[in-house]
């Protein structure tokens, strides 16, 4: 999907804001920012090289947090130890 | 949590919300828990901890409110009052000099442009879980709750007892922080993570 985005080294390769863009682009990736449309967004990241690659970055590593992190099983008993602690209390 | 009790919930109506609305979390708070501690027994007696401490506040619980932001919230408060005053590990680590070093402007550059989305997308669950693991608690504990978790920055204020702003700032740091880690992992893959251009 990306490789649709590049439009052949057009973009500037350095930004003006790096902090400020970068922490931006975080939030709209956490879901913080609506009002950045899609093609806001998109039109951004066709213009500055630095933003592109950031941009990606995060969302590749959100998704590798997502689907590769180890999960642990929870141990059987553990929800009728509850249970049975919770009798006890009542 | 409230000092003083309402009695507003009959015992069906708390056996209703503890049944319904609190166990279906049990699967994320023990892997919360776990992410905390590394250590079965410690998540399984945090977990049992959170349940009964919800089960004896539960009069406090908003019906229709986030149930896994609120018992979240006590996890992590038992992780704080009780497990790390057990535990040998020193309660406060002073984050000073990390926090104002992966703040800066030319860290978010450089690590940014050194590490490749192919190399991140390329690596295996034991490479990401170990990077994310080897953060400092309160790093790792922002990324499982954002990422893993799917908890939004309001969310997260509310369960750390820390301004939205913080929370955004601490993210950040925590991500550069990772960066570092999946970029040295990178490279013992054989990446090349010099940037080239």
């Amino acid at each position: 999907m990306e490789k649709d985005l590049t439009p052949s080294g057009e973009r500037k390769l350095e930004c003006d804001d790096v902090s400020k863009c970068f922490q931006l682009l975080e939030s709209i990736l956490d879901g913080e920012v609506n009002s950045e449309s899609k093609e806001t967004l998109d039109g951004k990241l066709a213009k500055c090289q630095p933003c592109f690659e950031y941009f990606h970055l995060e969302q590749a590593i959100r998704e590798v947090l997502k689907t590769k992190c180890s999960k642990q099983p929870v141990p059987s008993e553990l929800a009728s130890s509850i249970r049975q602690k919770i009798e006890e209390i009542k | 949590m409230s000092e003083v009790q309402k009695k507003k919930y009959s015992e069906k109506e708390k056996t209703n919300i503890f049944d319904n609305e609190f166990m279906p979390h049990i699967d994320s708070m023990y892997n919360f828990g776990y992410r905390l501690t590394f250590d079965e027994d410690d998540a399984k007696d945090l977990v049992q901890d959170t349940y009964l401490k919800a089960y004896r506040f539960i009069n406090s619980f908003e019906q229709g409110t986030n149930a896994k932001a609120w018992l979240f919230r006590i996890l992590k408060n038992s992780f704080i009052n009780e497990y790390r005053k057990k535990s040998k590990q020193p309660a406060k680590v002073d984050y000073q000099e990390v926090e104002t070093y992966y703040n800066s402007e030319s860290v978010d550059h450089s690590i940014t442009s050194d590490l490749r989305v192919d190399a991140v997308k390329d690596m295996i669950g034991d490479e990401i879980s170990n990077a994310l693991n080897s953060l400092a608690v309160d790093f790792r504990t922002v990324i499982i709750l954002c990422d893993l978790e799917g908890f939004t920055y309001e969310e997260m204020a509310k369960i750390l007892d820390i301004p939205i702003g913080t929370v955004r700032s601490r993210l950040h740091r925590a991500r550069n922080l990772l960066k570092d880690k999946l970029r040295s992992y990178a490279q013992d893959m054989g990446y090349d993570t010099d940037n080239e251009d």
